[in-house]
């Protein structure tokens, strides 16, 4: 088995349609993007007019995006060795693989073996949900910006991407939809995802505090990890689907967040790429119709 | 209500349990330290392969069964200085070259085609084994010297049969055809060789025989 498995061959069976995250958002269904007058708020909520629907998109979202973290966390279990693993620096040597980057404490190899646990049962809870919503497997599309996130060959980068950036915006979404399982009177599903929401809450945990303590005599590494977690932050801010601002879909959950070990700091960068990426949608937009009322007047 | 002062018997009449072993304490870590390289091994590459299976019940099946494995390395890494090893690296080690050949061997499938290889080198052949190898070391260590590798022993050993059966019956679902039979048989019968090479989990003597080694 390689050491680093490319994304582009993510196994999947045939109900599974994969595209890129600008197809999905241009998806007629994404809760941004609609024909009918602009929503005062857009957060996803029950009185909203196309709830039900947004509702299961998201959940086929967090299905396809648990099946991702579990592929990543699985092959951080697998891609790096520890320290003292002389038979396997053997193997790695002889495929001149080995490097210095590559080995990781084993204690945080155990923390991600945990983790794939999690996430192989938040796949289990997010298909028996999607059934209960009334959606399908295959329903909406799955893009694999998540795995490419766990594609790094530096342990501590994906964990700075998967564990805080990504599982950060897992919190982000858990919280959304187990506010909107209590507002739409369905405690089966507030009752999933609140178990789902202290899970994610210990992934961010275990990122920032690995993130600390192996880049703790090394600044550089912990600056490079803390710029990579950035610009995850920045691209699941993509059209700003998540900020704190009513008119996107998902809030920021500022208290898990604190909880899972970001400082005000963190959350107050998030909270701003966030609103950032939601004005450039926004404007964005704004552009692609004066093009099209010119193109109609013309 | 009986009197609290008249002397009873150190071991009631049901604990049977006996003093003598068949391990040692140098015998008993280093047997340790194979069953905590080898669980280490399993753990990585079901991890590994989660990505590699197309199969979504097989997917999160492999996530869950990694877990159990890395929880096993861990029992026996926190054994390891308990047995006088402060060095648990140093004990973290393959029986010998064969046990290496084997992990390799049964890591080598990573198409999606070939889950069935996966599976049947894990649960036909190294999860068997690990069931030997604890069996064995339950039922022939001191029973009460060593009691807390035996508690640990059980936890695991329920584990491994848990997911033994699991993984056989994912193996049953999946194979259809005469073709696959003899795919899933051929990759048995090659991985079973290495493994006898090796002696089993903990080399030679793993389920007793030849090298069994220790004090009684």
């Amino acid at each position: 088995m390689r050491k680093f498995f490319p994304v582009e061959e993510l196994a999947r069976d045939s109900r599974f349609n994969q595209v890129t995250m600008r197809d999905r958002m241009a998806d007629p269904r994404s809760a941004l993007v609609k024909d009918e007058p602009r929503q005062k708020s857009n957060r996803l909520v029950p009185s909203r007019p196309d709830a039900s629907a947004a509702a299961r998109g998201l959940m086929h979202g967090i299905f396809v995006g648990e099946i991702q973290a579990l592929e990543g966390a699985g092959r951080t279990c697998h891609d790096f060795r520890t320290a003292g693993d002389s038979a396997r620096r053997a193997q790695d040597d002889s495929h001149g693989e080995d490097s210095f980057a590559d080995t990781v404490p084993f204690a945080l190899k155990l923390d991600m073996a945990r983790q794939a646990w999690d996430e192989a049962r938040h796949v289990e809870i997010s298909v028996k949900l999607s059934d209960w919503m009334g959606s399908e497997i295959g329903e909406f599309a799955e893009n694999t910006v998540l795995f490419q996130a766990a594609c790094s060959t530096d342990p501590i980068l994906r964990l700075a991407g998967v564990n805080r950036a990504l599982e950060g915006l897992a919190i982000d979404v858990f919280t959304t939809m187990k506010e909107f399982g209590d507002l739409a009177g369905d405690p089966y599903l507030e009752f999933c995802e609140d178990w789902m929401l202290a899970d994610e809450v210990t992934h961010v945990k275990m990122g920032s505090d690995w993130l600390r303590r192996v880049t703790e005599h090394d600044p550089d590494r912990r600056k490079k990890a803390l710029e990579f977690q950035s610009v995850v932050d920045k691209l699941f801010s993509y059209g700003g689907t998540r900020s704190d601002s009513q008119e996107s879909p998902i809030g920021l959950a500022r208290r898990f967040r604190e909880l899972a070990g970001f400082t005000d700091d963190e959350v107050e960068d998030i909270a701003e790429v966030s609103l950032a990426a939601l004005e450039e949608r926004k404007a964005s937009v704004a552009r692609m119709q004066a093009t099209a009322r010119e193109f109609a007047a013309s | 209500m009986a009197d609290p002062y008249k002397p009873r018997a150190p071991f009631a009449p049901w604990d049977r349990r006996e003093l003598p072993g068949l391990f040692d304490v140098e015998e008993s870590a280093r047997r340790i330290g194979n069953y905590k390289w080898a669980e280490m091994k399993l753990f990585e590459a079901l991890g590994g392969w989660v990505a590699t299976v197309p199969e979504l019940d097989v997917k999160m099946r492999l996530g869950t069964h990694c877990y159990k494995h890395a929880w096993h390395a861990e029992l026996w890494h926190k054994r390891l200085p308990e047995l006088r090893e402060m060095n648990p690296e140093r004990l973290t080690q393959p029986a010998n070259d064969a046990m290496v050949r084997f992990v390799e061997a049964m890591t080598e499938p990573e198409a999606p085609e070939q889950t069935i290889e996966k599976l049947v080198g894990v649960y036909r052949v190294f999860i068997p084994h690990f069931i030997a190898a604890y069996t064995f070391h339950k039922n022939n260590t001191s029973q009460i010297t060593d009691a807390p590798t035996i508690r640990s022993l059980q936890f695991i050993l329920q584990d491994e049969f848990d997911d033994w059966c699991d993984g056989e019956m994912l193996i049953q679902s999946l194979i259809e055809t005469p073709e696959e039979i003899d795919r899933a048989s051929a990759h048995q019968a090659r991985l079973e060789k290495l493994m006898v090479e090796a002696g089993g989990i903990a080399g030679p003597g793993s389920i007793g025989g030849a090298g069994a080694g220790g004090a009684a």
